[in-house]
């Protein structure tokens, strides 16, 4: 597994599309994705959204995540890096901001490569 | 050595840190607390916070506010957790500094790291989710920022966590670091 994080707008996806030869009908979005489709793409972009969607449908996301590091151990997953911020006033906006961050957390702890982008360029910030 | 450890909410700073005052401790460990808890969240936070460290022997100085106060023993390694909270309290509540808050924090950080082998301090990336706030937190953001840079400059590391994963940013060469050096940056 792959985890490429970073800002918004950062230009992560064509990045990913740069190192890994993935047909755009493989590419699947985490605003709208199905979790089938999580467990057997190999590519999700937006994957903050997902989690978001997961939160807010009051599902268990650390064992769905687990779900999906088991069953697609090739999966590439794009995610914005939220945490950067003053602390929001909503508690569901702090909910989701901090999960997503843990849940990064755990990924970048299995993922094999951990890619962060900035302005379109890549740095490798962890290699197994 | 002061090590300065930036990253945002929930990137795994805090665990990080822990793991890297252990590897530096040759003495005592002591670990200071700057989070109040009002209200069941921040009561959350702060167990979080207890539970990950109940393992790593450090001995809990609650501070929050006053930090030249706090006297430590000889050969003692610091964490300071974390740089954010101290500066709101400074700035915001009854007991705090107030508009003297920048030189409540310099003298406390120059007092600890004097008396202390090894001096950890997390601080938190407050800056860059694109909003503009009101006067208050604007406030806070430049003071936090100001008190950032000067922090980092004393520093011998400073490390910024993303993810749980280290990211050298200033003078790193010790073997205890597992992260990547920048000349790895890939395009």
């Amino acid at each position: 597994m792959w985890l490429i994080s970073g800002g918004a707008y950062q230009g992560k996806l064509e990045y990913v599309l740069t190192k890994k030869q993935i047909s755009f009908d493989d590419i699947i979005d985490g605003e709208n994705c199905d979790f089938q489709d999580l467990l057997e793409k190999p590519l999700v972009t937006h994957f903050h959204l997902w989690v978001k969607r997961m939160l807010l449908e009051k599902k268990d996301v650390a064992a769905l995540v687990d779900q999906i590091i088991q069953e697609n151990q090739d999966i590439i997953i794009i995610v914005n890096e939220l945490g950067c911020g003053i602390v929001p006033i909503d508690a569901f906006d702090r909910e989701y901001r901090e999960t997503t961050g843990r849940i990064c957390c755990r990924l970048a702890k299995d993922a094999t490569e951990v890619h962060r982008v900035v302005c379109g360029i890549g740095m490798v910030i962890k290699h197994a | 050595m002061i090590v300065v450890l930036i990253g945002g909410s929930g990137s795994g700073k805090s665990e990080f840190a822990e793991n890297i005052a252990l590897q530096l401790n040759t003495g005592k460990l002591v670990y200071i607390a700057t989070m109040q808890s009002f209200d069941e969240e921040s009561k959350v936070r702060v167990k979080r916070h207890q539970k990950m460290r109940q393992s790593k022997n450090f001995r809990t100085i609650e501070c929050y506010t006053g930090l030249a106060n706090v006297k430590v023993a000889k050969n003692t390694t610091a964490l300071l957790e974390c740089m954010s909270n101290l500066v709101a309290n400074e700035m915001f509540s009854e007991e705090g500094a107030k508009e003297n808050t920048l030189v409540a924090i310099k003298r406390g950080i120059t007092q600890l790291a004097e008396q202390t082998d090894n001096l950890l301090i997390v601080t938190n990336n407050v800056f860059e989710d694109g909003f503009r706030y009101d006067e208050e937190t604007t406030r806070y953001m430049k003071l936090l920022g100001e008190i950032n840079r000067w922090i980092c400059q004393m520093a011998d590391k400073v490390v910024e966590v993303v993810h749980g994963v280290p990211v050298e940013i200033k003078n790193i060469s010790d073997s205890i670091w597992s992260g990547r050096n920048l000349d790895e940056t890939h395009n």
